[in-house]
């Protein structure tokens, strides 16, 4: 059986790359809240989601946490009347991404909560591993 | 007495003890992911009694792996609501179980320490 202080850290580690990888995805659709498309009635920037998956990690006997996959929304675009853009249609409508700020700002606190929540648990396992060896320091 | 028995016993809970951080912190990692559902080990109680071996006559006997049992949360009275996406991991009771673990692995290599101390006060005089 492997260490399972060793184990935990793997697993705090998985959830740290897990949740920076959500925090990627958020800062893509955000930076991208107004990206419309090129030529007239193009679609414009489409929201990417993420979602995750447990997997069993055979070394260090742990579920850790992995990015599934990285999907399109598919919720449709809103039109605006932009006759001067350049995406503009022969009726004056560009398409808009559609990127809701409000749910982004959600979901990037939701992935800092959690990223703090793994950091966390690492403090916790250094402190335990710091328990152990100060018995050997002493006396 | 048995110092050696205390010194065991005190081995099997620290070693119970991680392996219920480590459950603790793949709840945690797992914060977040679909259809994951909250961990937990057996009680030390139980994994202690299992702890002892079972008689083996033939060496293609597979023994049974008795620390690593790892069940579903049931019965809790703090669950968390299971939310849409079916996870029901619940970052307040995760910590309350890491503090708890904590605070029995520092009683635990506090009681060695001593015990520590008071075999070197026999045989050093």
């Amino acid at each position: 059986m492997s260490d399972p202080l060793l184990a935990s850290l793997k697993s705090a580690a998985s959830g740290l790359f897990a949740q920076s990888a959500r925090m990627r995805v958020v800062s893509e659709n955000i930076a991208n809240a107004s990206t419309t498309g090129k030529t007239p009635g193009a679609d414009p920037y489409q929201r990417k989601t993420i979602s995750f998956e447990s997997v069993m990690d055979e070394n260090a006997d742990v579920d850790v946490v992995q990015v599934d996959q990285i999907s399109r929304d598919k919720t449709p675009f809103e039109s605006q009347y932009m006759p001067g853009s350049a995406a503009a249609d022969s009726n004056g409508m560009v398409k808009m991404p559609n990127v809701n700020m409000l749910v982004e700002l959600a979901d990037m606190r939701e992935a800092s909560r959690s990223y703090t929540a793994n950091t966390q648990v690492i403090k916790q396992v250094r402190e335990l591993a710091s328990t152990t060896i100060d018995l050997m320091r002493t006396s | 007495m048995r110092p050696l028995q205390l010194f065991d016993l005190a081995f099997r809970q620290n070693e119970w003890l991680a392996q219920r951080q480590s459950v603790i912190s793949q709840n945690v990692a797992n914060a977040n992911t679909p259809g994951y559902k909250a961990k937990d080990v057996e009680s030390f109680e139980d994994a202690m009694r299992k702890s002892v071996p079972m008689a083996v006559t033939n060496p293609d006997h597979l023994s049974p792996s008795g620390n690593g049992v790892v069940e579903a949360r049931e019965n809790d009275p703090y669950q968390a609501e299971v939310l849409v996406s079916g996870n029901d991991v619940s970052l307040e009771q995760e910590f309350i179980n890491s503090y708890d673990v904590m605070r029995s692995y520092s009683m635990n290599a506090q009681i060695l320490k001593t015990f520590n101390n008071m075999l070197l006060t026999a045989t050093k005089g």
